[in-house]
């Protein structure tokens, strides 16, 4: 029998072991830093099969415990009947599958990458529901402390950490800062060029998109490639080679580096028109996949 | 203890024979990415040191396209080309490919190797499927084509 002490000290082990699993598979959830990312996919892995171990040895009623989620004790308790609050095995549940999806979706994609994007989505899913876990569990069990801090002399702190807390929720609802900044600077150039430009047009961009032209025989229009629906994706019109798609709404990471996209504007724009773009057409280009 | 032998020499044999149509992998992160944003990023054995300085000196017309790249990526990647060029690394494979080029040729192209074109005689309609559409397009065959896999055949 393990002391209940014991179970804890496992039990907050177990967190920290998949918590710095789960950081750094996100964080290197990029091409760069894949054997890092696999690695990390394989770590969570294991840390969620070992949870499953550590309610096998846990005591029937201490920490380590999984209670099974179940509607009948849900209905007790909005019934206001007493007892241990159902939610935590519902939560728990959740939690677990929502991570086991994550990596398991996870390893598919590594040999099919189709599944890339429900792969990112789950993790993604995986990531808010582990925050709004940390977030109930603070407020279950230092509840009033929180509670005193916002209303006393944390008061004033509290619409900083609100803020601090909405920046990033908003930033991912609107447009990329990254992208904003490539944009201001296009901007900035196009006035410089001609003062009478006042902003990019998303139509304008269109044209751009779509029109014909005759420098290469290969590369007609960015559509040569690209296809008609920059939402759907491309090919190489010479090599086959599979190209993800352009429009921002199915691959958000698209003009958010800004040395890859002037080397992108660089190469296709001399490639297909025969010559540079102007500041004011790599914005409009860009607003255009921005608003598809 | 014979019988270990025995088979240690069996797969040893059975290593060499896979490792027939085998090329050293290109590793080099920066190399994969800038090549194999558009085709396949090729193994630099198949070619020659200087055929890679020719290709990295003409980016800016590859082969009916601008891939320029930034001076200083385009550096490192010329570096990695022609540290494992066929002449510059050996092998079986860059020996084959190396063996009928003229000494003073510059070849561009891995598809127009005799040693390519000697294993590769298909009928024109079959270049032309779809999903090949081009000589370059090694994994549409042969699946580990980026691992310097070749052997599938």
């Amino acid at each position: 029998m393990i002391s209940p002490r014991t179970e804890f000290a496992l039990l907050r082990l177990w967190h920290a072991a998949l918590a710095g699993g789960f950081a750094v598979a996100y964080i290197t959830a990029d091409e760069d830093t894949y054997r890092m990312h696999l690695f990390a996919g394989y770590w969570v892995l294991t840390a969620l099969v070992l949870r499953l171990g550590l309610a096998l040895i846990g005591s029937g009623s201490g920490p380590l415990r999984l209670p099974r989620p179940s509607l009948s004790a849900l209905r007790d308790r909005l019934a206001g009947r007493p007892g241990r609050n159902p939610v935590f095995g519902w939560m728990g549940a959740a939690l677990l599958f929502a991570l086991a999806g994550g990596v398991l979706s996870g390893i598919v994609a590594d040999a099919l990458p189709a599944a890339e994007d429900i792969h990112e989505g789950l993790a993604e899913a995986g990531l808010w529901l582990v925050i709004a876990h940390g977030l109930i569990i603070a407020w279950i069990f230092q509840g009033r402390r929180i509670r005193a801090f916002v209303r006393d002399g944390g008061g004033r702190a509290a619409p900083m950490i609100l803020l601090a807390l909405a920046i990033p929720l908003g930033a991912a609802q609107a447009g990329d800062p990254a992208r904003e900044a490539i944009q201001t600077g296009y901007a900035r150039q196009a006035r410089a060029a001609d003062a009478a430009f006042a902003e990019f047009s998303p139509a304008r961009g269109e044209a751009l998109y779509r029109s014909v032209n005759r420098v290469s025989a290969d590369f007609a229009s960015c559509a040569t490639c690209h296809t008609d629906d920059p939402t759907r994706p491309g090919r190489h019109a010479k090599t086959g080679r599979a190209i993800d798609p352009v429009a921002v709404s199915v691959n958000p990471k698209r003009f958010t580096e800004s040395q890859k996209v002037e080397e992108r504007f660089e190469r296709d724009c001399r490639t297909v028109l025969g010559r540079a773009c102007t500041p004011a057409e790599k914005g409009d280009y860009v607003a255009f996949m921005a608003s598809k | 203890m014979k019988r270990l032998l025995i088979g240690l020499a069996i797969v040893t044999l059975a290593a060499q024979a896979r490792a027939d149509d085998q090329v050293r992998p290109l590793t080099d992160p920066l190399t994969l990415k800038a090549c194999g944003e558009c085709h396949m990023a090729f193994q630099p054995a198949f070619l020659p040191a200087r055929s890679w300085n020719r290709i990295m000196d003409e980016l800016d017309r590859h082969f009916g396209e601008n891939a320029a790249l930034a001076p200083d990526k385009a550096a490192n990647i010329r570096k990695t080309l022609t540290d494992g060029a066929a002449d510059r690394t050996g092998g079986r494979v860059a020996t084959k490919y190396l063996r009928q080029v003229e000494p003073d040729a510059v070849p561009i192209r891995i598809t127009e190797a005799r040693a390519f074109v000697r294993k590769h005689d298909f009928p024109a309609r079959t270049w032309t499927r779809p999903e090949i559409l081009t000589k370059s397009n090694c994994p549409a065959c042969h699946l580990g084509a980026e691992k310097g896999i070749y052997d599938d055949d």
